[in-house]
């Protein structure tokens, strides 16, 4: 036994035959611990709902094996799976009230009434859908049906949640202590879940990994500040990230005592050469061309830094963003505080080498993060 | 001189009173947000102005004057949708330059180029709409807008349409490029971010009414209601219905046993409850020994564009939700303790949902918003 609860192991998943056919999944390996939650995140069509189906045993792997709980499972039916799900098209029994709906996951569970009602009664206040327990499917909001889907699923016994766009439908004044009432839930019953989505903001909230997919491929699977912090790729580290990474062509000049990076004529990034690794300095030097990226959380205002030009300045209330003109090029920066910076004002803004995420231009990968190697 | 005046606009149609008596003032220049859910009447309020449908009493006026004799395309205004609304058979040029056209004038070339460049888009202007990327569609709706000249553009949520890193651009971007343009402009939105980095002044509307007309700072340090003050921020701010005490030392409320002032409170009326708002970047971690610290469990942390959202449950059961700058170390979960700043602190009327004014809390908020 080991202490994953789901292995997939070298999953492919082809819809077709021929020269029609579309490879959704391509060699998927990874492992989900118990008591994790993790993510499948991407665009549409990155695989990731093919995998989900593919591990509730809506589709069948076109190669490779999971299992669950020691179990293997892919070629079991869903039912036999021990899997609970919150799904889109998984949907509620219209003639059953939500109460009913909710508590029907408990029937394998043989309790007596006042417990499932007690448990019926717990999921809904922690979802906000108390009120709505002796109504129907039909004459609740789809924010409202989400909801109770969901509940129906946290409230099983499973050894593996697996929720899709759990919070896609929800007014987002209850989204953030959703969310957290959530993972609470979740994590003290040590529940393993997988959740998919598209939104970023979500998997970041709940998960502990987040695995990146894109065009059927794993990009990276990793913890949310692992993301942030050392993307493996252009495409990862643009993905992650709002708002997104800024992202610039730079020629690379550098010998023993100085490294420039240079925008554009007159726009250079200048550092001592021991701000880097002598490794990454070599791969740099390697190349004439980079392409270099800093969060917009990390760009930061200081005199000594490279002139840069206000072009707009937007407060949020609890954040600014600021766009400026930084050597033909758009720089965004988010600072915490209120900035009050006008239209066309002079800022210099200089970025630590620590910040400074380094890919290669032709293939994207990443080739150093701060002054270490990626 | 205002360069919009809407006086006492009442409109309904059959028995159904959208607007029974709207009334607002916008300067000459002014980017205005008209905020508001859907269905409470911001896409109608841009038709009136544009003259698709007639108010049934009252006045729309443009620089001093009523346009509501003028003919729609007579009232200099320029509107772009959501939806771009772009001829499909027409090419990105031929889009622009169709308000130019259909005043008999040749569609003066220099002019459509000019403003296709500040877009920059126009290195497309000879493809179709359904060759365009919906970033190019929009710029060129967009442009169509302006291309007249307008004293008065109407945009109808513009970015609803496009994806989420597009969206983020144009919303940085679109200030700067209408600062070209003297255009008054009115911006309909869903979107709360987008009203505060659009906006001058934002129009928070509700069912037909205008519920609160002020600048991004007014709206969100001064709410005029809860609703409002539940509409803009993320997270949402947090409610609480407390019941305010007074003693010696003043008026307060209590958290987790922990006595919480309220600065300018000795004019509340005690010995009911308030709604009180607190939003989640106003409570902050703080050491136990730090004085009016309040205990509280820490039970999930949730990562929020960089920033950290925890939830937090006083001993009383409250809930709180608490944000600060990702890389500022607090506890993960269990035991912890947080501060207010009473100075940011909310009250509102638990019956009527309006913001009941702290005095004091105003002075206070502008030493500390710099």
């Amino acid at each position: 036994m080991s202490t994953n609860a789901l292995t997939i192991s070298e999953v492919d998943k082809i819809y077709g035959t021929g020269s029609g056919s579309v490879h959704a999944v391509r060699d998927l390996t990874m492992e989900v611990a118990k008591g994790e939650i993790v993510a499948l995140l991407g665009s549409s069509g990155c695989g990731k709902t093919s995998t989900l189906r593919m591990v509730a045993g809506f589709e069948e792997v076109s190669r490779g094996s999971i299992s669950l709980a020691g179990r293997r499972i892919e070629t079991l039916p869903p039912v036999r799976r021990n899997v609970a799900m919150a799904f889109e098209g998984y949907s509620l029994y219209p003639p059953l009230t939500v109460r009913d709906n909710i508590a029907f996951a408990l029937k394998v569970a043989r309790l007596s009434r006042s417990e499932v009602s007690e448990k019926v009664v717990g999921i809904a206040r922690l979802l906000e859908i108390e009120d709505i327990l002796d109504r129907y499917p039909g004459s609740i909001s789809g924010g409202q049906q989400q909801r109770a889907s969901l509940g129906r699923a946290l409230i099983r016994q499973a050894d593996l949640y697996l929720l899709d766009e759990p919070m896609g439908q929800l007014e987002p004044q209850l989204r953030a202590v959703l969310r957290g009432r959530i993972k609470h839930y979740i994590k003290e019953r040590g529940l393993t879940a997988i959740l998919v989505t598209h939104d970023q903001t979500e998997a970041n909230a709940l998960a502990d990994r987040i695995a990146v997919m894109e065009g059927g491929v794993l990009q990276q699977f990793d913890t949310p500040a692992m993301l942030k912090e050392r993307p493996v790729n252009l495409f990862t580290g643009t993905f992650v990230g709002e708002p997104p990474m800024n992202v610039f062509e730079a020629h690379v000049k550098g010998d023993d005592r100085r490294l420039s990076l240079t925008l554009a004529d007159g726009f250079s990034l200048d550092y001592a050469a021991d701000a880097f690794s002598h490794d990454v300095r070599e791969e740099l030097l390697k190349r004439e061309k980079v392409v270099i990226g800093v969060r917009p959380y990390a760009v930061r205002r200081s005199a000594e830094g490279v002139p840069a030009t206000v072009s707009t300045s937007q407060w949020l209330g609890d954040q600014t963003h600021i766009a400026a003109d930084f050597g033909g090029h758009l720089l965004v920066l988010v600072e915490h505080d209120r900035t009050r910076l006008a239209t066309g004002e002079a800022i210099n803004v200089s970025i630590d080498p620590h910040n400074l995420h380094i890919f290669d231009p032709a293939g994207g990968t990443a080739i150093s993060h701060g002054m270490g190697l990626a | 001189m205002s360069g919009l005046e809407l006086r006492h606009v009442r409109k309904a149609f059959g028995a159904h009173e959208v607007f029974p008596d709207l009334s607002l003032e916008v300067e000459h220049g002014e980017h205005v947000a008209i905020f508001g859910p859907s269905g409470c009447g911001k896409t109608l309020l841009l038709r009136l102005i544009a003259g698709i449908y007639d108010p049934d009493a009252g006045d729309i006026l443009m620089d001093g004057r009523s346009i509501l004799d003028l003919a729609p395309d007579r009232r200099g205004i320029g509107m772009a949708f959501q939806n771009f609304a772009l001829y499909p058979h027409m090419s990105a040029f031929d889009n622009i330059a169709s308000p130019l056209s259909a005043h008999g004038n040749s569609a003066p070339t220099e002019h459509v180029r000019e403003i296709a460049g500040l877009l920059k888009i126009d290195h497309v202007l000879s493809h179709a709409p359904r060759a365009l990327s919906n970033g190019q569609k929009q710029r060129t709706a967009l442009a169509r807008a302006l291309v007249g000249e307008p004293k008065l553009l109407l945009l109808d949520d513009p970015l609803r349409n496009v994806d989420a890193k597009l969206r983020y651009e144009m919303r940085l971007e679109l200030p700067k490029l209408l600062r070209g343009f003297d255009a008054t402009v009115l911006y309909v939105t869903q979107d709360y971010k987008e009203a505060m980095a659009l906006g001058h002044r934002i129009a928070v509307m509700s069912r037909g009414t205008i519920r609160q007309f002020g600048t991004p700072e007014e709206i969100y340090y001064q709410p005029a209601d809860v609703e409002i003050a539940r509409l803009f921020g993320d997270p949402t701010i947090n409610l609480l219905q407390l019941q305010p005490e007074k003693n010696e030392g003043g008026v307060h409320i209590r958290l987790s046993e922990v006595a919480v002032p309220l600065p300018g409170g000795d004019t509340l009326p005690t010995g009911r409850e308030c709604t009180v708002g607190l939003r989640p970047e106003v409570l902050a971690f703080v050491d136990a020994d730090v004085p009016a610290a309040i205990p509280v469990t820490v039970e999930a942390e949730t990562p929020l564009n960089e920033k950290v959202v925890s939830l937090v449950r006083t001993s009383c059961g409250h809930e709180l939700l608490v944000s600060r700058p990702a890389g500022t170390p607090a506890p993960a979960s269990g035991p912890a303790h947080i501060g207010v700043d009473p100075g940011r602190l909310l009250l509102f009327d638990p019956s009527s949902g309006d913001r009941i004014a702290l005095q004091d809390a105003v002075s206070t908020r502008g030493g500390s918003t710099t």
